[in-house]
């Protein structure tokens, strides 16, 4: 496989009103984040119609946010992200491989506290700790086991005990649902992988991106190729932070576009608005990933 | 009874029933019937009265709370949803030395609290040397990612701050919680003080309590000094979330006391990265948010995404300064009680002194320590939620069984980071008087809330507070919510009081300017609006189903021919269905509240839009509508003689619901919307009614036009004959001093319209206008049935009604009343 592969990424986002709207206030995560493997190369946004009020920042977590807001009355909203990445494939430090899971489960007794890994080790809104999930984990995280053998187990557990079915959840499906059910989507995969690592002590977080089609013919293409795309990143002292997609099973490294990270997917929500005088909207939205 | 002057007669008696404290805390008493020092005029005075006159003051107290309408809702409650507030007249008095210590520590806290908040913030330094635990400040939901880092005015994240203080049995004030977002209580601490101060006037004078008036003064012009500054005159609100807020009738009082418009978010929205106001004048640029709106619900773009309320955009504005928020977002976050514990570690380290105001012994049992230490001790501590969002009735130990105990333990080792253990205290008890008709003076458990204000000096406390009374079924537990009563807390001065200093009376004059400049909101008008319409509409039902059934009772007897008129007008109106048995039909729409366009649905509806203007309708208008829907005849089926009398009940207190409006109202633009409303209303109906009339002339007779437009008298008085066509249409439609009139509606109309397009400029009044000119020329020559142009200026002047409704919505209402909606796309 490639060490580094270029991508081109376009997400279109749409917005059918049944009425007119009077005004809009918009907030996106769009823009794919620079990361020691990724790097930013072109990014773009338009925006139909032109927002008044348009403003680029950093958010708690340190992705990039794009405000706007539209106060002229309009049926509907296009908002397409163009952006050129550059993706490194992430080799795994072999001698670290190897370290037990409880590490990864307890805080560092001394020293300064490493805020960024102690914010993904507390429940959050969406996410609690759960006893079911803990219960669902525990096998997989047997006392000293390989942190790493570990979570990959898990990873593909969840894979396979779990049914990718669009129409069984929504976007404010609770984890307890999701793990009763045993149906859900991406989102909801990556929740429940996360109240799982969590309710064990260990710190995890969401990650938005893309995942590229990289199928050969004939194989089964990766689910949620042609859409967004979540999964989980877990931390290891000496591994640092390694990516996990439950709904397909595996490592993420070269087919990933990463956007950006969260405690779960209210804070990366893609494209999230409040608008005035709609009473109802379909949504449209359209993802293209291609390698360079 | 009358007084008696030597105590040792009636004093044991009266006392008979105080309770020995038993290990609390006397507020009045040193020893048995021994009163310390300042309270003993108190003490003298309630020994010099006889109880008669006691109780004669607190009754009256109570009626002057009613009469101004001082309520706190609770939901579910069963005295409804507006409770009254209870007061016990028996003020707590606070000798000088002991509130000056009060003071320092509720300063010290509040500086120490704005300085972790800016902190945890911002660098979050506390973190990362782990002084506070992560995961506590973390697992919070009080905690507010998105607030991290934001440019709060000043660097004052704690403006407005509150402490509920409680006294152990060694006599020392203890914090029993801290209130950090949007404290409460301030404005009933006022309300206390109005009543109580002339209950006992020449006591309140002799003592030298301290005035209350300079703190709200120092809250008013702290929030105007420390806002940002820019289009146009600094303009402070207070945010309310609406007439159904427990604490509603305080946001009402505070921000009338203070001279800040009172809005709800659906009144601001966001342009350019800054607040504004939506009045009948355009967008005025807000300044400074004096909120009573939770964190979570400030912002539904940014914060509580499920949620609808709040002004999209705001947290962007408060991040890049551009409005002053009291407090600043995410302040909530120190309400937390598995903080009270770090305190005093924190005070050394971020302020170098000890805690002077400690808080109650708190365990957080996130800690494995605290949570050993806490499950030894269980009998003497008491169980709570850490996290306010999520909290529940506290579990006494002392109270649990084994198997309780046993299935709390189960719950501790789960979550331990999901509750506190905090030592039981045995409060302080104050005296109270007995519940009415009783001549005793009882002990009650209190509990003291104090409130401060960060000024350009610091700091400042209010000289008093809201004293909670804990209810008599558990002296343990302190809260209004709980059926508690409150008292008014008099700190005592040993300096001469300057007692000329009051709001009050600036608030009828230069803070009315400040009013009146920011307009009035789009919100206030439409529900104004509205509310002319429904009070109209009910009046008009009333009036139509009355002559409907009249006419059944009276069927065959008259020659009018009224019937088929009179139905055709009420299925035009919406009441009878085709298929419908018309007789059923008016009775149902007459009393029944299921019945669409029925009176109780219509009256319903007034009732709820004269419950989101309360704050600007007065008393008795609220109370004969409540007197209404509260009517034995309202909802329920009844024979054709009760509805008669409901009906007849209904317009005769619609007319003097229109009294009010007419009378007791301001005529500000406010009340031109009102006006116009009732004009549009009342101009549709009678159209309406002529048109059916001209329709079925020459069969139908016209008495019952008469009588539905009230107007029966007048054509008597005047003509002594049967109705006929030529003066009936003269007395409806052309006579301008006919208030039934059309002309008189829509002159009426023309008068306010032109009013508001010199104001606001052109809305699109013009062919309403143009309608208005063709009814002026109609001469008596037209009035005629079968006139042409007679019939098509009143479908004219209906279709123009009805064009206006709209403009003025567009123009001046705007979509203050579609509500937001939250989108989400992946």
């Amino acid at each position: 496989m490639a060490e580094q592969v270029t991508y081109r990424v376009s997400h279109e986002t749409r917005y059918d009103y049944s009425r007119p709207v009077l005004t809009s206030h918009q907030l996106a995560h769009l823009a794919p984040r620079q990361t020691a493997w990724q790097r930013l190369r072109t990014h773009q946004v338009k925006i139909d119609p032109e927002p008044r009020d348009c403003s680029a920042g950093k958010d708690y977590f340190g992705n990039s946010v794009l405000s706007f807001a539209l106060d002229m009355s309009h049926e509907t909203l296009t908002v397409l992200a163009e952006s050129i990445v550059e993706v490194d494939s992430q080799v795994l430090n072999q001698t670290e491989a190897s370290v037990n899971w409880e590490v990864a489960a307890s805080r560092p007794l001394t020293g300064t506290t490493d805020l960024e890994v102690e914010l993904y080790r507390t429940c959050s809104p969406m996410v609690p700790f759960l006893e079911e999930a803990r219960l669902y984990a525990k096998p997989s995280f047997q006392p000293m086991r390989p942190w790493l053998d570990a979570m990959i187990e898990l990873t593909r557990r969840i894979r396979s005990d779990f049914v990718y079915d669009p129409k069984a959840t929504t976007v404010t499906t609770r984890v307890e649902d999701v793990l009763k059910n045993r149906r859900g989507v991406c989102q909801d995969f990556a929740h429940l992988m996360i109240s799982c690592l969590r309710s064990l002590g260990m710190p995890a977080r969401y990650v938005s991106g893309y995942v590229l089609n990289l199928a050969p013919a004939g194989a089964t293409p990766l689910v949620g190729a042609d859409a967004s795309h979540a999964w989980v990143a877990g931390h290891c002292p000496g591994l640092g932070w390694v990516a996990f997609d439950p709904t397909n099973g595996k490592l993420a490294n070269l087919e990933f576009v990463t956007l950006g990270w969260g405690r779960e997917f209210s804070d990366v929500t893609p494209l999230r608005g409040v608008v005035l005088g709609s009473a109802a909207q379909a949504l449209t939205v359209a993802v293209r990933v291609e390698s360079l | 009874m009358t007084a008696t002057p030597e105590i040792g007669l009636e004093l044991p008696q009266r006392f008979a029933t105080y309770p020995n404290s038993f290990g609390r805390f006397d507020e009045m008493f040193a020893s048995p019937l021994n009163p310390r020092s300042h309270w003993s005029m108190l003490f003298g005075e309630l020994t010099k009265t006889s109880a008669g006159n006691i109780r004669e003051r607190q009754l009256s107290a109570e009626r002057q709370l009613r009469e101004s309408g001082v309520t706190y809702n609770v939901y579910a409650d069963p005295k409804g949803i507006d409770r009254p507030w209870e007061l016990d007249v028996l003020p707590l008095i606070i000798a000088p030395s002991e509130w000056r210590e009060i003071e320092s520590g509720i300063i010290q806290r509040a500086t120490l609290f704005n300085r972790i908040l800016a902190d945890l913030y911002g660098d979050q330094s506390l973190l990362k040397s782990s002084v506070i635990p992560a995961s506590l400040i973390f697992g919070q939901s009080g905690f507010v990612p998105a607030a991290h880092g934001m440019a709060v005015p000043g660097g004052i994240h704690l403006h407005v701050y509150a402490a509920d203080l409680a006294r152990s049995p060694d006599g020392h004030w203890w914090v029993m919680a801290d209130r950090t977002q949007s404290p409460s209580g301030a404005g009933y601490a006022l309300e206390n003080r109005l009543v109580v101060s002339r209950t006992f006037p020449s006591l309140f004078r002799d003592l030298r309590v301290q005035h209350l008036a300079q703190f709200f003064a120092t809250l008013r012009n702290s929030l105007m000094h420390f806002a940002p500054k820019g289009d146009g005159p600094t303009l402070t609100v207070l945010l309310t979330p609406g007439p159904y807020n427990e604490t509603y009738f305080e946001h009402t009082l505070l921000s009338r006391y203070l001279g800040f418009p009172l809005v709800e978010g659906g009144d601001l929205t966001v342009r350019s990265g800054k607040v504004w106001l939506k009045t009948l004048g355009g967008l005025k640029r807000v300044h400074a948010i004096l909120r009573r709106q939770d964190d979570g619900y400030c912002d539904p773009l940014e914060l509580r995404t499920d949620s609808a309320l709040g002004v999209a955009g705001m947290t962007e504005c408060a991040r890049r300064g551009s409005v002053l928020l009291a407090n600043a977002i995410g302040s909530g976050l120190l309400e937390s009680d598995a903080l009270l514990g770090f305190l005093p570690r924190l005070c050394e380290q971020l302020m170098g002194e000890p805690l002077r105001l400690p808080s109650i012994a708190t365990w957080w049992c996130g800690e494995e320590a605290a949570l050993t230490d806490a499950l030894n001790h269980v009998e003497r501590v008491v169980f709570k939620s850490a996290d306010p969002a999520y909290s529940f009735a506290p579990i006494f130990g002392q109270d649990l069984d084994e198997a309780k105990l046993a299935k709390l333990k189960a719950r501790l080792s789960a979550r331990p980071e999901r509750f506190v253990a905090q030592e039981m205290v045995r409060v302080s008890q104050a005296p109270v008087l007995g519940h009415s008709g009783s001549e005793h003076i009882s002990a009650q458990g209190i509990g003291l809330r104090v409130f401060a204000v960060f000024s350009p000096s610091g700091y400042v406390v209010m000289p008093g507070g809201l004293t909670r009374v804990a209810s008599s079924t558990d002296m343990r537990v302190l809260a209004m919510q709980r059926g508690g009563s409150s008292k008014d807390t008099w700190v005592l001065s040993d300096r001469p009081v300057d007692s000329s200093f009051t709001l009050l009376r600036n608030t009828v004059t230069s803070t009315d300017l400040v009013r009146s400049r920011a307009g009035v909101p789009s919100r206030i008008a439409e529900n104004l609006f509205w509310l002319g319409r429904y009070q109209e509409r009910c009046d008009d039902e009333a009036r139509l189903l009355r002559e409907a059934l009249i006419q059944r009772l009276q069927e065959g007897e008259d020659d009018d021919n009224a019937t088929t008129p009179l139905l055709a007008l009420a299925k035009a109106f919406g009441i009878i269905d085709e298929e419908e048995d018309p007789y059923a039909a008016l009775l149902s729409a007459a009393t029944l509240e299921n019945k669409a366009n029925g009176l109780p649905a219509n009256l319903r509806s007034l009732e709820r839009i004269a419950f989101t203007l309360r704050d600007r309708m007065s008393l008795d208008y609220l109370r004969t509508l409540n007197g209404l829907i509260k009517n034995p005849a309202f909802g329920r089926a009844a024979s054709l003689s009760k509805t008669l009398n409901w009906l007849d009940y209904t317009v005769t207190n619609m007319t003097t619901l229109s009294g009010f409006s007419l009378d007791a109202m301001t005529r500000d633009d406010g009340w031109r919307f009102l006006s116009i409303g009732r004009r549009l209303e009342r101009l549709d109906f009678q159209c309406m009614a002529l048109q059916i009339a001209i329709d079925r002339a020459p069969d139908t007779g016209l008495s019952w036009l008469l009588r539905l437009s009230d107007s029966i008298v007048t054509y008597q008085s005047r003509y002594l004959a049967q109705p006929e066509w030529l003066p009936v249409l003269d007395l409806l439609v052309l006579d301008g001093a006919n208030p039934r009139s059309i002309v008189f509606q829509a002159k009426g109309i023309t008068g306010y319209a032109l009013k508001m397009k010199e104001q606001y400029g052109p809305f699109g009044f013009e062919s309403f206008a143009d309608a208005v000119r063709s009814l002026e020329n109609i001469t008596p020559l037209d009035l005629h049935p079968e006139n042409q142009s007679l019939r098509e200026t009143i479908d004219r002047l209906r279709t123009e009604a009805f064009a206006l409704n709209d403009h003025l919505t567009q123009h001046f209402f705007n979509h203050a009343h579609s509500s937001a909606q939250a989108t989400i796309g992946i």
